[in-house]
């Protein structure tokens, strides 16, 4: 059931919050992951309730959304822009298709996307966060991208679009976020077209102990520091750290995607397992 | 990752020269949303050219496709010239797969073009260091033509007359002529030898 529903221009915000919105498939799966029977979920580190996690998670986005950009570039060295555009590889895109950047955020994947689909196609840029839609939307509405793009404020585990819709889904260092990984697979293959790919761009575990050490001591002592000087907010830096330590590795997230009904599911490690690209089939 | 680090610098440069084509991006309307995918011998990956929003998108993904073009980076020089291309299929140096037209006018849009640098630079720092700038640049080129010229000869001539390690044009078909004369008198010898055993084998 939709609770709110504004329109301002091409920005529809939609929160939706009803199981009713989950098709029987959502239902039927069993959930091993996240302890999505229990009560508790894990927010970095920490040990909260699930309905506490998704509230933590908005305040951090909140804080962040206006220095994502530069902090994305600062933290990654802008290798970030190498990763999404493998992504964008790997997605197979063509004019007409229908694409749901997922957690897009401030529309990177999106703005690629919408150009390469052309007039015929659409992409859907969606985040549960309004602070990041915002700055999105006008990232992109000042590159001139606006013909076929619609905004929508959704959650990856009730997403608010009929069964078999999307051509190409993609969900880019957004899923570790999530309050039930598994709700949400479920809910990207439910409105994912048969033929259609997903794809998981996200933080995962480097391969080798000596980048893993490495990669540590640059997370834990180094990034944090950055966010406090450079987005006033250390701690959704830690947030940050924490929250890649405690995300699936690369083959439970595999598991994962088979369990929620994905076939050919591979995946493809980046920068040495820094981060790691998923891909996975409806068919 | 390499891959997608030469598919991003070629899209930033491909799109930075087709801004400041003085034809702006005219070329690229007919081409809208068509995708031309080049597949290099030197590559291990494809690359893709598509044409959206007045923009050329490069990809790694070779999926979609209207053309696509099967050849080495030496053979892709050559295609400049056009009435090379039959040849090149013949001899299995390139292979088209898909609408030709689109490649054709891909390489239209290369022809059309015609960058005024020195203006994009004046823009940048002005008229008068822009034109030192350009004077300078053209100085340095026709030295450079001219070092490199002389250079040319003077291997040549170390090459050919000094150390005689390599043999002049004059030489070579003063050979080929000397080795026809030879073919011929070895011909005339063997028909001779041939009527010589014919008029034996009569006689035995």
């Amino acid at each position: 059931m939709l609770i709110n529903l504004k329109k301002c221009g091409k920005l529809a915000i939609i929160l939706v919050k009803s199981e009713t919105m989950m098709s029987a498939s959502d239902q039927n799966h069993p959930t091993n992951h996240d302890n999505s029977d229990e009560a508790t979920t894990h927010f970095g580190f920490q040990t909260v309730e699930k309905n506490e996690k998704e509230s933590k998670v908005a305040s951090v986005f909140h804080s962040v959304a206006q220095q994502y950009d530069v902090m994305n570039d600062l933290m990654s060295f802008g290798i970030h822009r190498l990763w999404k555009r493998f992504t964008i590889d790997a997605s197979g895109v063509r004019p007409g298709n229908k694409v749901l950047d997922l957690a897009g955020g401030t529309g990177d994947l999106t703005a690629k996307f919408s150009q390469l689909v052309g007039r015929e196609g659409k992409v859907i840029l969606a985040d549960i966060n309004s602070s990041m839609l915002n700055v999105g939307r006008d990232k992109l509405r000042d590159r001139g991208l606006v013909q076929n793009i619609e905004y929508v404020q959704a959650n990856a585990q009730y997403l608010p679009f009929e069964d078999n819709t999307f051509d190409i889904i993609t969900i880019a260092f957004g899923l570790r976020n999530v309050t039930d990984k598994d709700m949400a697979l479920r809910s990207m293959y439910r409105v994912l077209k048969p033929g259609g790919r997903l794809l998981v761009l996200e933080f995962s575990k480097p391969e080798h102990e000596l980048v893993n050490k490495a990669y540590d001591f640059y997370s834990f002592n180094i990034l944090p520091k950055m966010g406090e000087l450079v987005a006033k907010d250390g701690d959704s830096y830690q947030y940050l750290a924490e929250s890649i330590r405690m995300h699936p590795d690369q083959e439970t997230l595999k598991t994962m995607m088979d369990t929620a009904g994905f076939e050919q599911t591979s995946y493809k490690n980046l920068t040495g397992g820094v981060v790691a690209l998923h891909k996975g089939y409806k068919f | 990752m390499f891959a997608q680090s030469l598919s991003a610098v070629l899209e930033t440069v491909i799109n930075q020269f087709l801004r400041y084509n003085l034809h702006g991006t005219l070329a690229l309307k007919p081409l809208s949303e068509k995708t031309l995918t080049v597949k290099l011998a030197e590559l291990a990956f494809p690359l893709s050219f598509t044409i959206s929003h007045e923009k050329i998108h490069v990809t790694t993904n070779d999926e979609h496709s209207d053309c696509c073009l099967i050849t080495s980076v030496s053979t892709l020089i050559e295609l400049k010239k056009e009435q090379q291309l039959t040849d090149l299929i013949k001899n299995d140096k390139l292979d088209i797969q898909g609408d030709l037209k689109v490649a054709q006018r891909f390489a239209e849009i290369t022809q059309t073009l015609d960058i005024d640098w020195q203006s994009e630079l004046a823009k940048r720092i002005g008229d008068i260091p822009a034109y030192k700038l350009g004077r300078l640049g053209q100085n340095f080129l026709n030295k450079l033509n001219f070092v490199t010229e002389q250079i040319q000869a003077d291997a040549s001539e170390w090459l050919v007359h000094e150390k005689r390690l390599m043999v002049t044009g004059a030489e070579i078909t003063h050979f080929s002529q000397n080795v026809e004369d030879v073919t011929q008198q070895v011909s005339t010898l063997s028909e001779r030898v041939d009527q010589l055993i014919n008029r034996a084998s009569k006689i035995s």
